[in-house]
């Protein structure tokens, strides 16, 4: 039982192979909502899982599989134009890393905010596809550069997104890393790491390839000043949940 | 006390929150309100320095919850707070000219202040977790510094090149902070170092010792950050941004790996290995500097290598065991390399209207490499210079502190200390004076001077960094190596150093015979300096690769 509660986990909280199912979805849906709901809800399903089997996963072998898993689509993030899809590697990524929370046998409510903290950035990512497509037509990295120079507000967004997307301080993904961290062996840790540096070499390609650079690409609108003042809003939520949910310790 | 060190990060961060915010109504009158908040900062830190040394409370530590969000007030983060701030306060008043026409004026000041805001954390984190946000934010606001111009490709370039290698910096302090946590169970410096005295030898996995292993990956960190050979190709490349920034970078940011060394140095007391591995990589990073400074025909990449040549041997003066002396020199040449850039540009704006060089012997000497017919016997002028600026050392570190001949490190930077006196002389014993022993004897007590001031400046800063005398000798004692492999080295770096002028000054005297006989290796090294030794290019084929597979990957499975 527990063996087929992991493996059905395995696909909410994607591991490789299991995580192509939920980058199959993810490309497939094309309503934005429908699309955001898919981000928070799949895994929370698997987090379910495992709370509701009371499952503890353990083991040299899961881990090593999270932790590759993680690598793999941190590494293929490097080359992935689409945002949306993007995103969703970005998520194949982060979600992988639950599994080495739970080994760590957190409360429900850690791990569910754990998870949480691992979604916030492909979500932002989805918003900022979303503003891309409308503007744009297309989000695609490399189409249409230089967005910095006609559009600072959606680049401001973009940027604070993609900081988030990297796992950098304040936003939940840093101390959710470090609380991953905190409990890993030396070689998990040294994965962890690299998923880390792979993040960060993705994001900043992908700051490149939008914000940075020659303008290029169709006259386009700015995010409207209140659009961006909400945006603005619902990463301050994001960074102070981050902040109680550590609670000022690893 | 204490409660005053939290205003000289937060004024910064709160500064930078007030430009953005009030940018669009004061337009390009934010920077004087930007500046203003720093002059703030300055009076503050000047306040805490002079209370720290006046009063006799010691180190003092303070935290606004259990875990982490700490900042301490000890001898480093009192000196560098006001080194930091002093150095950006006059970025800022030199900015609100330089960048006036550029666009993003309010941006510029923001992201200046965040940066000040960062370094401030960083030298004055008091654990572990506010050091590692202060240490990541440096290098992601550094990446947006360098890239304010949004436009310019190479800016770009040059900018994510400098933001990757701070990322492959900043990961290895994550994990000397994970593998510190899971040994002493502490976060907090105080706590966490008195531990590690308690129980030096820890072994972690492998039996790997734990003080060996942190050191090591604080090391590594600690080279990505102040660009020690092989992660230096960012430095001399990021002259594309700002002017300002380039000097901020230079002055302050770029010594972030010295002052690391320095915070965890109750870690490298019981690690002798790493320092020995500090010193080699900063003396290899030293030289290829050095050597790559004097090839450039650009006055901003000659400096960029220049910074990378004094970063060099401030990580080597920790690895001597000097650790003192490594944040002098760092104070000392962020003063001198802020100054030169913030006059590079000027520089570079006169020379285009007019050279403006005097005509003079100096120039003729030191440009035109026209020297006098010699006045002054060689062979007492050889001997003058050998063993004047001996003496000179010998007796100048005496006075400050009576048993450094048993420091190894004193007596290595005493040995660099001694050439570079001889160089200074003998490459001026034939400028054309009238008076060449007057000039000779000028020479000799300009450079008294400067060995007498540096020793006794440099002994009283040690006194104030490290007040336990037996903590800066047991660092000494960590740096060292056994007595007949020391003595082998300096014999050995001292026939170098001979055939090194006796090279050159064959090199002169029978030019083209030996510009002939060495033709292919000349030519070798010709294309290895103008290459700077490739190492950027082998990183842009490695990127290349990864970024091959990396679409490969993905076409393979189809993007999911």
């Amino acid at each position: 039982m527990t063996g087929l509660l992991i493996i059905l986990a395995a696909f909410f909280l994607p591991l490789f192979p299991a995580s192509l199912v939920f980058n199959r979805l993810a490309a497939g849906i094309d309503h934005p909502m429908a699309r955001l709901a898919l981000f928070v809800i799949w895994p929370q399903i698997g987090v379910a899982l495992l709370v509701w089997g009371d499952v503890a996963p353990a083991g040299p072998v899961l881990a090593t599989w999270a932790t590759l898993s993680a690598l793999f689509y941190a590494f293929r993030m490097l080359t992935v134009r689409e945002v949306g899809r993007w995103a969703a590697m970005l998520a194949s990524s982060a979600w992988p890393l639950v599994w080495l929370f739970a080994m760590q046998a957190p409360s429900e409510v850690a791990l569910v905010a754990f998870t949480l903290a691992m979604t916030a950035a492909p979500v932002l990512m989805l918003l900022v596809r979303d503003a891309l497509a409308r503007r744009l037509e297309a989000a695609y990295t490399g189409l249409h550069g230089g967005l910095a120079r006609d559009l600072p507000r959606l680049s401001g967004v973009i940027v604070v997104a993609t900081l988030a997307a990297m796992a950098l301080p304040l936003f939940p993904g840093f101390f959710a890393l470090l609380a991953v961290l905190s409990g890993a062996t030396l070689s998990v840790a040294i994965g962890v790491l690299l998923v880390w540096l792979l993040w960060s070499w993705a994001g900043a390609r992908l700051l490149q390839a939008t914000v940075f650079g020659p303008r290029s690409g169709p006259i386009a609108a700015d995010l409207p000043l209140s659009t961006t003042w909400m945006v603005a809003g619902l990463i301050v939520v994001i960074v102070a949940a981050g902040l109680l949910w550590t609670g000022g310790a690893v | 006390m204490i409660e005053l060190q939290w205003l000289i990060p937060l004024l910064p961060f709160l500064a930078a929150l007030m430009v953005h915010l009030l940018s669009a109504r004061l337009g390009k009158r934010v920077a004087r309100l930007s500046v203003g908040i720093n002059w703030l900062v300055v009076i503050i830190a000047t306040f805490q320095l002079v209370s720290y040394i006046a009063g006799d409370s010691g180190p003092e530590w303070m935290g606004l919850a259990s875990g982490w969000g700490s900042l301490q007030l000890d001898p480093l983060s009192a000196i560098m707070a006001l080194v930091v701030s002093g150095i950006s306060l006059v970025v800022h008043i030199y900015s609100i000219r330089y960048m006036i026409e550029e666009p993003g004026y309010g941006r510029f000041f923001m992201l200046l202040d965040l940066m000040t805001g960062s370094i401030l954390l960083m030298v004055m984190a008091g654990d572990l977790i506010t050091l590692l946000i202060a240490w990541h934010l440096i290098g992601v606001i550094l990446y947006f510094l360098l890239a304010h111009n949004t436009e310019p490709p190479t800016a770009q370039r040059y900018a994510f090149w400098t933001f990757i290698t701070y990322r492959l910096g900043d990961l290895p302090l994550v994990l000397a902070a994970v593998i510190l946590f899971q040994t002493y169970g502490a976060l907090d410096f105080p706590t966490l170092f008195e531990r590690i005295a308690a129980m030096p030898d820890a072994r972690m996995v492998m039996d790997l010792p734990v003080t060996g292993t942190v050191a090591f990956l604080v090391a590594l960190s600690a080279f990505a950050k102040s660009a020690q050979f092989p992660l230096h190709t960012w430095l001399p490349y990021t002259m594309e941004g700002p002017t300002p920034v380039s000097a901020l970078m230079h002055a302050g940011i770029v010594n972030a790996g010295g002052i690391i060394i320095n915070r965890f140095a109750p870690v490298f007391v019981h690690s002798g290995e790493i320092l020995h591995l500090l010193f080699i990589v900063g003396l290899v990073t030293a030289l290829i500097g050095s050597v790559l400074m004097l090839t450039q025909n650009d006055i901003k990449k000659s400096l960029g290598y220049s910074t990378m040549g004094q970063m060099g041997f401030m990580i080597m003066e920790t690895g001597a065991g000097a650790f003192a002396l490594a944040i002098f020199h760092l104070i000392a040449h962020g003063l001198f390399k802020g100054t030169m850039f913030l006059g590079a540009g000027n520089v570079i704006g006169s020379a285009r209207k007019h050279d403006g060089v005097p005509n003079d012997p100096l120039y003729e000497f030191l440009v035109e490499r026209k020297s006098a017919p010699a006045r002054l016997p060689w062979l007492i002028i050889g001997a003058v210079t050998l063993i004047v600026p001996l003496i000179i050392l010998v007796m100048a570190h005496a006075w400050v502190a009576e048993d450094f001949f048993q420091k190894q490190g004193a007596i290595v930077l005493l040995f660099f200390g001694w050439i570079t006196g001889v160089q200074v002389l003998f490459a001026t014993h034939r400028l054309d004076t009238e008076n060449p022993l007057r000039m000779m004897a000028l020479i000799i007590l300009s450079f008294a001077l400067i060995v007498v001031g540096y020793s006794f400046v440099g002994h009283t800063f040690e006194n104030f960094l490290y007040p336990d005398a037996a903590f800066r000798t047991a660092l000494y004692t960590a740096a060292g190596i056994d007595a007949v492999t020391f003595d082998m080295l300096v014999v050995l770096l001292a026939l170098i150093v001979v055939f090194g002028w006796m090279g050159a000054y064959l090199t002169k005297v029978r030019r083209q015979r030996v510009d002939e006989g060495h033709s292919n290796a000349r030519l070798t090294l010709y294309s290895l300096f103008s290459r700077e030794f490739y190492v950027a290019d082998v990183y842009d084929r490695m990127t290349a690769s990864l970024l091959d597979l990396s679409k490969r990957l993905n076409v393979w499975f189809k993007w999911s």
